[in-house]
């Protein structure tokens, strides 16, 4: 069984996107262990002089490292991603690169219509820059709309549509993992390039 | 003199960003008067936690809609603008949407060739987006690109042409400014004067927040909250330096009523010498601080909009009227009702001031050896008072400062800040 981590992009403790994806984890709890992980307590992100990380950044690093794959749940504010997803996507770039070659999955809910499907593209951009270098899943999106209505009592979807299109999206991902662990030629030079991408001299974080 | 604030996405005290705007502030102050906002004090963004009326982010709201324009520079994270510049947006596009229609110029400098164009442009789409709904200058692009030996060690920019192309950068945003600012001028003058709030119930960059307008003490109350300057501490005018003290000792031997009624129509402050009772047009101290529909009479409601609307579109810049039950060659009340600008020459406010006129005049024909004859030609203007009230009303106001003809009386505004009865 793979292990992988899941992110809602919110410190919200109402959020419908953190529903998502504690939705995805019980709903596919024979498929997968998925650990679902918190970025609400992360300090602003700041290049912080020697590089060392906050305790809790070092701690989500080490996990998405061990983890077979991660997925995201985005909330969308202002037609982007929040600001608190972006800023743990910095931590995590940053002195460590756990996303290099990481199979990743990305969805997203909104209380509209387009349920965040700008927010999503915005993810999968910055999951695509040098010193991330996810490996997104493609033509995989899946959009939660009017996501305040979606939920039964329980907490589960109540729309069979959407269901059987998690459905399918989640196989397809399990997929997507199994032929990531071949992809690995790239991923040792991926990761060192990430790592030596200095965007940072050392003079410059002393 | 243009307005501008810049801000800087990052927390860190080392940015480039921010030798960038530094360079900025310090170059084009012909252009504009540029102020840096901080953000570092701004907590990330959270719905389930409002934090709009914290200090940083009242702050922020009250520069950015006091200023004529904002630019943005930012750094670029991972293909995209800083979790730290976005979470400020996400404050400001929350409760409070002080971008609404904002001119924005977006720079930015990065390590390496591509200058930061991709937080750029996904910058542009934030502000683009509804919450925000931010004017952004359009087809502008200043890309710092490796930035690490652009500058040199006095905070210069090295080469020369870089320098002269933000220079034109600045220039064409500042240009741009002003044409959307006379677009807007046009705009207001078509608002009707029925849209005149005289209720306050809006705020401007000095209304004075978290205090009750009604209150008693709202004097009191209002400078704790705005830890205002009192007696002997200075206050630093445009040609002169005072204390709180003398400015009152000054402000209290004018010879006439003062009385100020901001832009939000909120009157503010009067000259207080005297009880009510003893005063020309009478107030009262627990007054301060009432939206002008609170300090006058409900039927001079429409005047009062009318008189306020001419100051703000520009229509007129003094409106004066003598007040009812004047006494020929006894006394002569005259309310003066002028419009405060600031250096750009936006609307700031009524001046209202009453005088008698009388005790000048005589004092006048006193000193001239001259005494005064009725005109047999001047038409009856104490006796065409009471008619046509509504018309009157829009007479008045078209009598500007150098009409020579005397402004007729009308009951309907008899005073658009004070309390007259
Ligand atoms: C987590 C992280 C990600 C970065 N990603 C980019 C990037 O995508 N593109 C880029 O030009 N610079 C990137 N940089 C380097 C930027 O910090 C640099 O280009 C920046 O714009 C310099 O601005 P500053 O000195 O004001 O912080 C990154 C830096 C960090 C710490
Ligand atoms: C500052 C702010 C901006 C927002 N902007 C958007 C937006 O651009 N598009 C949208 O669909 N919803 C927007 N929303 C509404 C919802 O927060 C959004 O639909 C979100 O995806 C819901 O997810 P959540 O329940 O996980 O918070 C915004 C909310 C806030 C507080």
């Amino acid at each position: 069984m793979n292990k992988y981590i899941g992110i809602a992009g919110t410190n919200s403790p109402s959020s419908t996107n953190k529903k998502l994806v504690e939705y995805i984890q019980r709903h596919f709890a024979n498929e997968a262990e998925i650990e679902i992980i918190s970025i609400a307590e992360l300090p602003v992100f700041y290049k912080v002089p020697g590089r060392v990380l906050p305790e809790r950044v070092s701690v989500i690093s080490k996990k998405i490292a061990e983890s077979d794959g991660v997925i995201i749940s985005t909330p969308e504010y202002d037609h982007s991603a929040p600001a608190v997803l972006m800023n743990a996507l910095e931590w995590l770039s940053y002195g460590s690169h756990p996303f290099v070659g990481k199979p990743v999955m990305v969805v997203g809910a909104s209380y509209g219509t387009l349920g965040a499907s700008r927010a999503q593209a915005h993810v999968r951009q910055i999951l695509d820059s040098p010193e991330l270098q996810a490996r997104i899943m493609p033509s995989s999106e899946f959009l939660v709309d009017h996501s305040l209505g979606i939920f039964d009592e329980n907490g589960n979807l109540n729309n069979d549509e959407k269901i059987t299109r998690l459905n399918e999206l989640f196989k397809d991902f399990e997929t997507f993992v199994e032929i990531s662990k071949n992809l690995n030629n790239t991923i040792k030079a991926n990761k060192e390039l990430a790592e030596n991408y200095t965007w940072e001299d050392d003079e410059e974080g002393k | 003199m243009m307005k501008f604030v810049g801000i800087v996405g990052t927390i860190a005290e080392k940015s480039y960003n921010r030798k960038l705007l530094e360079y900025i502030v310090k170059h084009y102050t012909e252009i504009a008067e540029i102020e840096m906002l901080d953000i570092k004090d701004v907590p990330m963004f959270n719905a389930s936690k409002d934090q709009t009326n914290s200090e940083v982010i009242q702050n922020l709201n009250n520069k950015i809609l006091a200023a004529d324009g904002v630019i943005l520079v930012t750094p670029e994270h991972n293909h995209t603008t800083t979790a730290a510049m976005k979470s400020v947006l996400e404050w400001l596009s929350f409760n409070v949407h002080p971008f609404e229609n904002k001119p924005v110029l977006i720079v930015g400098a990065s390590y390496f060739s591509q200058g930061s164009s991709r937080a750029q442009l996904s910058l542009r789409q934030i502000l683009d987006s509804p919450g925000v709904n931010a004017l952004v200058m359009p087809g502008n692009e200043f890309l710092l690109g490796n930035v690490k030996e652009a500058f040199d060690d006095n905070g210069e920019l090295k080469d020369e042409r870089t320098a002269g192309f933000l220079g034109s950068v600045l220039e064409k945003f500042a240009k741009w400014v002003e044409v959307l600012k006379a677009l807007n001028t046009k705009e207001k003058e078509e608002t009707s004067w029925e849209d005149e709030d005289l209720t306050a119930a809006g705020a401007v960059d000095t209304t004075v927040r978290g205090v009750d307008p009604d209150a008693d003490d709202w004097v009191e109350l209002a400078a704790q909250k705005t830890k205002a300057a009192q007696k002997k501490e200075y206050v630093k005018l445009n040609s002169g330096l005072l204390t709180v003290d003398q400015l009152n000792w000054f402000l209290n031997s004018m010879p006439m009523e003062l009385t100020y009624a901001d832009d939000n129509n909120q009157f503010i402050y009067y000259n207080h010498t005297k009880p009510g009772k003893e005063m020309l047009a009478p107030r009262e101290p627990e007054q301060t601080g009432s939206p002008i529909s609170k300090v006058h009479p409900d039927r001079a409601r429409d005047g009062v909009k009318k008189t306020i609307h001419a100051l703000r579109t520009g229509e007129t810049d003094l409106v004066k009227m003598p007040v009812p039950g004047n006494q020929i060659n006894e006394r002569y009340l005259m309310h003066y009702y002028k419009a405060m600008h600031d250096e750009e020459g936006n609307y700031r406010g009524v001046n209202e001031w009453v005088l008698d006129m009388w005790p000048i005049v005589k004092a006048y024909l006193e000193q001239t050896g001259q005494k005064l004859v009725k005109d047999e030609n001047a038409q009856d203007v104490i006796a065409s008072a009471s008619k046509h009230e509504e018309a009157k009303v829009e007479e008045n106001i078209e009598t500007k400062v150098n009409t020579s003809e005397e402004p007729r009386l009308d009951e309907g505004i008899d005073s658009v800040t004070g309390a007259s009865e």
